[in-house]
């Protein structure tokens, strides 16, 4: 990669780099990795169609309702556009109509409103 | 049909299903580009971390630490909490990828982020009797990593020149929005779960290293788990009642 000695400042910046690059690569292959010999218990089954959608919620709905880590729900221009967005996905069924409604929604209450 | 075409196919099936949610990913590449080239990161580091780690919420969870120069162990430490979630995906894996070899299964671990694995389970959860192509996830992994790594080296070449106030990354969350919105309709528990994890996630913000995420998606799935118990007794007192699908 990089032969010349690194000054402590790309130590750094590497170190960190390769650390989450690892970690996530960990953490992904964690049971695929170990593969059939680690069983899982029914009750972490059970758990398991539940986790993605809590997940994806537990990292969305605060971006949606808080502004500077404060809850906002009266007047917030990103939770309205996700409201557009959700009715428009409930019609539609469609991602991409989903996500072009509600920033077309979010630009109109910016410049607008 | 012979077994290779049998994997062409799963795996152009894969590629098929990944495109109606390839604008969301795109998005979401371009604003972690465009957060990485804004921050202290040269270019070449930018681009670097993108290919690496392959991971937008980790590297923007990271981000501000390394801006900060935070120890190392912190920065590493914060990562691997936002990416606990990919242990549960990884267990659900598991069993159908357990047949592979190891450096199939090593290069699939590669590819597998919360997109790739939401539409495999949901195919998987639509149809049982689905034969769980690793060959699909591959495809769909594969297109993934290519719209995600262009949009993201995109977002970082375009840097600064992306107004904030655009609000791109909106984008990116709408998409999760849309994805989550089909796994809990007419699912009580899913639905409850989902609302529990929802207000853990906004009252514990403020905890330090992303930890209120975690412990929003454990208060989440437990609350799904106890209301499907609570919502399987009902049905027992209820031997009539219309059985849940």
């Amino acid at each position: 990669m990089i032969l010349a000695p690194m000054d402590p400042k790309e130590i750094f910046i590497w170190s960190a780099i390769l650390g989450v690059s690892l970690t996530t690569f960990l953490t992904r292959g964690s049971f695929i990795l170990l593969g059939a010999r680690v069983r899982l218990p029914e009750v972490i089954d059970r758990a398991l169609r539940f986790a993605p959608a809590c997940a994806l919620a537990a990292i969305m709905v605060p971006d949606l309702v808080l502004v500077h880590g404060t809850l906002k729900v009266a007047g917030n221009p990103r939770l309205l556009a996700a409201v557009v967005a959700a009715v428009c996905f409930l019609v539609s069924r469609s991602m991409i109509l989903t996500i072009v409604c509600g920033m077309a929604a979010f630009t109109a209450i910016r410049l607008w409103l | 049909m012979t077994a290779s075409s049998e994997r062409t196919a799963a795996s152009r099936e894969g590629v098929r299903d990944f495109l109606a949610v390839a604008v969301g990913v795109a998005a979401w590449g371009l604003v972690t580009g465009v957060a990485m080239a804004q921050s202290t990161l040269e270019i070449g580091h930018a681009v670097a971390f993108a290919l690496l780690a392959f991971a937008g919420s980790a590297q923007l969870a990271a981000l501000p630490l390394m801006t900060s120069a935070a120890p190392v162990w912190l920065i590493v430490l914060t990562a691997l909490v936002v990416n606990l979630r990919f242990v549960i995906y990884s267990a659900g894996l598991a069993k159908p990828l357990s047949g592979l070899t190891l450096r199939r299964r090593a290069w699939l671990s590669f590819l597998v982020g919360d997109l790739p694995f939401a539409l495999y389970m949901r195919k998987a959860t639509a149809d049982p009797n689905w034969s769980k192509s690793d060959s699909y996830l591959a495809g769909m992994g594969t297109a993934n990593w290519l719209v995600w790594q262009s949009s993201s080296i995109t977002g970082i070449l375009l840097g600064a020149r992306i107004p904030r106030e655009w609000g791109l990354e909106l984008a990116g969350t709408l998409a999760l929005l849309a994805l989550v919105i089909p796994m809990v309709i007419r699912r009580v528990a899913a639905a409850v779960g989902v609302c529990a994890a929802s207000l853990v996630a906004i009252a514990a913000n403020r905890i330090p290293l992303h930890l209120g995420v975690l412990i929003a998606i454990i208060t989440g799935v437990t609350a799904a788990m106890l209301t499907e118990s609570l919502e399987r007794r009902f049905q027992r007192l209820r031997p009539n009642a219309e059985s849940a699908t």
